[in-house]
């Protein structure tokens, strides 16, 4: 259904001519496979439903003109930025995409330590400005090609540098928000008249309200500022590295160590991670490289860390004995980087490291120590631009997480009953990628920040055009995460979050629809609030169902 | 290959946006961060490989038809190649150069061809050149003088761009001096050399090139010739990689190898001092796509149930053997000279805006990219700009703003 002339004139009036467009190639190319995103969405062959126009905006205010010609012609509209993955295209036929990669201003506040950034301000960028102050800032897994304030405002952002820096939904500081309705909001200092130093609080944060309880991801109108808090850098102003595409390598500060850590029992890893987060001694703390599976996991490592080798060497390398010696090394990791600010600082903490070690029977593995490796090491976790990895085995990957997060109890279970499940699935299944499914990958820091529970996914491979992949993929996660997430009450999978927020056609949810799933939800029901906030920030309903919510009526009928 | 071949590859972009951006490892500033300059100045996805993947696919299933907007987007790519090198810092299995051509070729075969195309295949065909205006007779006045080896070697392959430029010829004239006075045994074609249509495999042309090619690799090979040297950086693309993909045996070289190989040899030392801070430009078909061509026969598979590989082993080109330290070596050997870069460089590097005849088919287009290199190029504090191809200097000429140096003439002024 394409706009009428007038309505089309009218949006191009407020963003100009070269900043909108209905031609069916452009339309197309806002258009996302539903099972690229999550092997719970399918049957595979559907794809998010094709933008009325796709319009750039450049400022706050051609936001707002967009928003309010939006709320008077009643047409829905979805904001995103870098288009990761289906999370950031419309879900309605009756749509305009926003595309905010006009937006791109930012500015560091050095003292403060704040960057005040808009949308199109991603990880990378924002990082190697902040390091020319002596500053980095958080980046979230999903890796530095994504926006900083997708994650910060739409949704949880932890990353391997959490440990350190702290998750961006705590980051986030101010926001200037141009709600549903067109209005605009301004939160935190900045609301007050001040600068964009400090958010809100004590008491309801405007923060919270907008971002919902998994983050609203672009669904309750348009962020278009914010200031996020920033972390020292102890590191040059700028990383050099070396080498040529794809092997980066970063010749390691003097001040910096980066190291694989393994453990003989999940135990013990547990229970070491548990010490060294007490101690506050990480920079960067992640398992990363278990994203490939603990029988591919070596060799991955080799083939990217080596201009030669490619995929197609990966049966060779696995049979490799030395290989098979290396994943035994690391089969029970982390990645870690500790960061001195005084020679002191380091010493202390490479001290307190290897005290941990030795308590509970952990090593630094040999490989990583070679130069290249950990100069290799450094370079990824400090910067995470080679996040395709995610996507470079099989093309799409399912994560499920939540029910790793308290590590001490759920670790060493879930890892062994996903690898049973898996080794099963894989006897059983001929299309079950032989990659991932018994990795838990994430940061050692987590939802919480600086130690305590860590916010890790279980990682599986699949091919979303092969739907007998998927549909094994997704019978894997549904395997290993239900009996623990819904069974045992360790809270909602990734796979869970991911399928209540579209439906499995791309579509947006019903009201009726949310309401049967949210409505038993036992104890305070975050739905019903959220219906509460939409009624009153978004009374056109012209965002889609990523903001989840729940009728009080059919509450009250239960 | 046709369109629909590269279905699989299309379904598998997974939409990260990697190919707009210069490998996140490389990001020094976000003024610099960006390496697509089509989806820079367009704005919308269409313009970023991630995007022709997408139109490409509806196109290869029949679910779209191009539009006159489409042909425009699919031809406003200047088959820089950086959208490639960015994808393969993750991904083993995209190929987004090669799409992105095909993507071009088949808007050509369905008749979307633009109009000032249409004046270039013109001359290609009438005047051998791609050069609009320019005439086959004049082809080799540049060259008038010059006493060639007569059982050369060496052949020296000039190009439409410095056989026809008469700002460039001399440039052209005292690289084949040099050599000639080092003792190269070095030929010309003469009236045989004819465009060598790399330009045109750029856009989409594949049929027209492969004739071309045809044509040439006989001309070259009945000359007897072992090496072919050319100051161009898109001759040296065109016969490198895709002559040699036709059966080429011979050596090729770009003046800048010979050159270096020159300074190493002793051959060639530089004696008079130029006082002159320079940052150098990579043309990205010496650069990045300047990777010596492998040949390869075969096919996709599936190994560990679900990971796409290709049987036997593919080629990865991936811009990390491409022709970097030669110029930056003859630069550095110039006494006085001083060689400062820019943030993009090497298998990162911004294209100049002359790829894939859009100096010729989107002059605003062009000279804006030109202009944002011009831009970075300046934030170096150098005093010129040097490159190593004839198209690079003349778009970033007529962008102005810097003092743009031909590699050769420098070198030339060392002497």
């Amino acid at each position: 259904m394409a706009l009428s002339k007038e309505i089309y004139a009218a949006f191009e009036a407020v963003v100009g001519k070269n900043n909108i467009s209905q031609d069916p190639g452009v339309l197309q190319t806002y258009r996302c496979k539903a099972s690229q995103s999550s092997a719970h969405y399918g049957p595979y062959n559907h794809i998010t439903p094709m933008p009325q126009a796709v319009i750039l905006p450049g400022s706050t205010k051609e936001v707002q003109g967009v928003v309010r010609l939006c709320n008077k012609y009643k047409i829905e509209f979805k904001a995103s930025t870098t288009f990761w993955s289906a999370h950031g295209y419309i879900s309605s036929d009756n749509a305009v995409q926003l595309d905010m990669r006009r937006m791109k201003n930012f500015t560091i506040d050095p003292k403060n330590m704040v960057a005040q950034i808009e949308p199109y301000v991603i990880g990378a960028t924002l990082q190697a400005e902040a390091m020319k102050y002596g500053l980095t800032c958080n980046i979230p897994g999903v890796g530095c090609s994504s926006s900083t304030l997708a994650s910060t405002s739409g949704w949880t952002g932890g990353g391997p540098i959490s440990v350190f820096a702290g998750v961006n939904y705590e980051n986030f500081l101010c926001a200037e928000w141009v709600l549903p309705t067109g209005d605009i909001v301004y939160s935190g200092t900045a609301g007050a008249g001040g600068d964009w130093s400090c958010g809100e609080g004590p008491g309801p944060s405007l923060r919270a309200c907008f971002k919902g309880s998994t983050g609203q991801t672009g669904d309750f109108g348009v962020c278009t500022r914010i200031s996020v808090k920033l972390s020292p850098w102890p590191g040059p102003k700028y990383l050099p590295s070396t080498g040529y595409a794809p092997v980066y390598l970063a010749d390691l500060p003097e001040n910096f160590r980066a190291y694989c850590i393994c453990f003989p029992n999940w135990d013990s890893w547990a229970k070491a991670v548990m010490k060294i987060n007490d101690n506050y001694i990480l920079y960067i703390g992640h398992r990363q490289f278990s994203m490939f599976g603990n029988k591919v996991k070596g060799a991955m490592l080799k083939i990217i860390t080596d201009q030669d080798l490619q995929l197609c060497d990966l049966p060779a390398l696995m049979e490799d004995p030395e290989t098979d010696k290396f994943n035994k090394s690391i089969a029970i990791e982390a990645y870690i980087v500790l960061a001195g600010f005084t020679p002191d600082d380091l010493a202390w903490k490479e001290a307190a490291l290897d005290e941990i070690l030795k308590e509970f029977g952990g090593w630094k593995d040999e490989w990583f120590l070679e130069k290249d490796h950990e100069n290799y090491l450094l370079t990824y976790l400090i910067r995470l631009g080679h996040k395709n990895l995610n996507y470079v085995l099989c093309g799409s990957y399912e994560g499920h997480y939540g029910l790793c997060g308290h590590n001490q109890v759920v670790s060493a279970s879930v890892m062994e009953e996903a690898s049973a499940i898996r080794e099963k699935a894989q006897q059983e299944g001929t299309y079950m990628a032989a990659t991932g499914g018994d990795s838990m990958m994430g940061s050692l820091a987590g939802v919480g920040g600086g130690g305590g529970p860590m916010g890790c996914e279980f990682f599986m491979c699949f091919d979303a055009h092969d739907p007998k992949s998927v549909d094994e993929c997704r019978d894997f996660i549904d395997n290993v995460s239900r009996p623990w997430s819904l069974g045992k009450g360790f809270g909602m999978e990734m796979c869970n979050i991911t399928s209540k927020m579209r439906r499995p056609d791309a579509y947006s949810y019903t009201q009726e629809e949310q309401n049967a799933m949210y409505k038993d939800i036992p104890g305070a029901n975050p739905f019903v609030y959220q219906w509460y906030m939409r009624e009153a920030f978004n009374p056109n309903h012209l965002c889609s169902s990523y903001y989840q919510t729940c009728d009080p009526k059919a509450v009250e009928k239960k | 290959m046709a369109l629909k071949d590269f279905i699989p590859m299309q379904e598998r972009c997974s939409n990260c946006s990697f190919c707009k951006w210069i490998p996140f490892d490389k990001v020094k500033s976000v003024r610099f961060a960006e390496n697509c300059p089509a989806v820079v100045h367009g704005g919308f996805n269409t313009y970023a490989a991630r995007g022709r993947f997408q139109m490409g696919l509806a196109i290869a299933k029949g679910e779209l038809d191009y539009t006159d907007e489409m042909a425009r987007i699919t031809h406003e790519c200047l088959d820089c190649g950086a959208c490639d090198v960015a994808c393969k810092v993750c991904r083993y299995n995209l190929e987004p150069l090669d799409h992105n051509r095909e993507l071009k070729h088949d808007a050509l075969l369905k008749g979307h061809i633009l109009p000032a195309q249409l004046k270039m295949l013109d001359a290609f065909n009438e005047e051998k050149t791609l050069v609009v205006g320019a005439k086959k007779a004049d082809r080799t006045k540049w060259a008038e003088g010059i006493e060639w080896a007569k059982k050369p070697e060496v052949l020296f392959f000039p190009g439409c761009k410095y056989s026809y430029d008469k700002k460039l010829q001399k440039t052209a004239r005292n690289a084949a001096q040099l050599l000639l006075k080092a003792g190269v045994k070095l030929g010309y074609l003469g009236d045989a050399e004819m465009c060598c249509a790399g330009r045109l495999y750029q856009m989409g042309f594949f049929e027209q090139f492969d004739k071309r090619a045809g044509a040439n690799i006989k001309a070259i090979e009945n000359s007897g010739v072992k090496t072919i040297v050319t100051p161009c950086s898109d001759c040296y693309h065109a016969f490198k990689r895709l002559y040699a993909a036709k059966g080429l045996k011979v050596e090729v070289l770009h003046v800048v190898e010979y050159l270096d190989r020159m300074l190493k040899e002793g051959t060639l030392k530089f004696t008079k001092a130029i006082d002159l801070t320079v940052t150098y430009h990579d043309p990205c078909h010496l650069g990045r796509q300047g990777e010596p061509y492998e040949a390869w026969e075969g096919h996709e598979k599936k190994i560990l149930n679900q990971v796409h590989t290709w049987e036997p082993r593919r080629p990865r080109y991936n811009g990390s053997k491409g022709i970097y330290e030669e110029p930056r070596n003859i630069l550095r050997a110039i006494p006085g000279v001083k060689l400062v870069e820019m943030e993009r460089i090497k298998e990162y590097s911004w294209c100049c805006g002359a790829g894939s005849g859009c100096s010729v088919t989107d002059k605003e287009f062009s000279e804006w990219t030109a202009k944002e290199r011009i831009e970075e190029a300046n934030s170096t504090g150098a005093e010129a700009l040097v490159t190593a191809c004839p198209w690079c200097k003349d778009n970033f000429e007529k962008a102005g703003g810097i003092k743009v140096v031909d590699i050769i003439d420098l070198a030339l002024k060392a002497l």
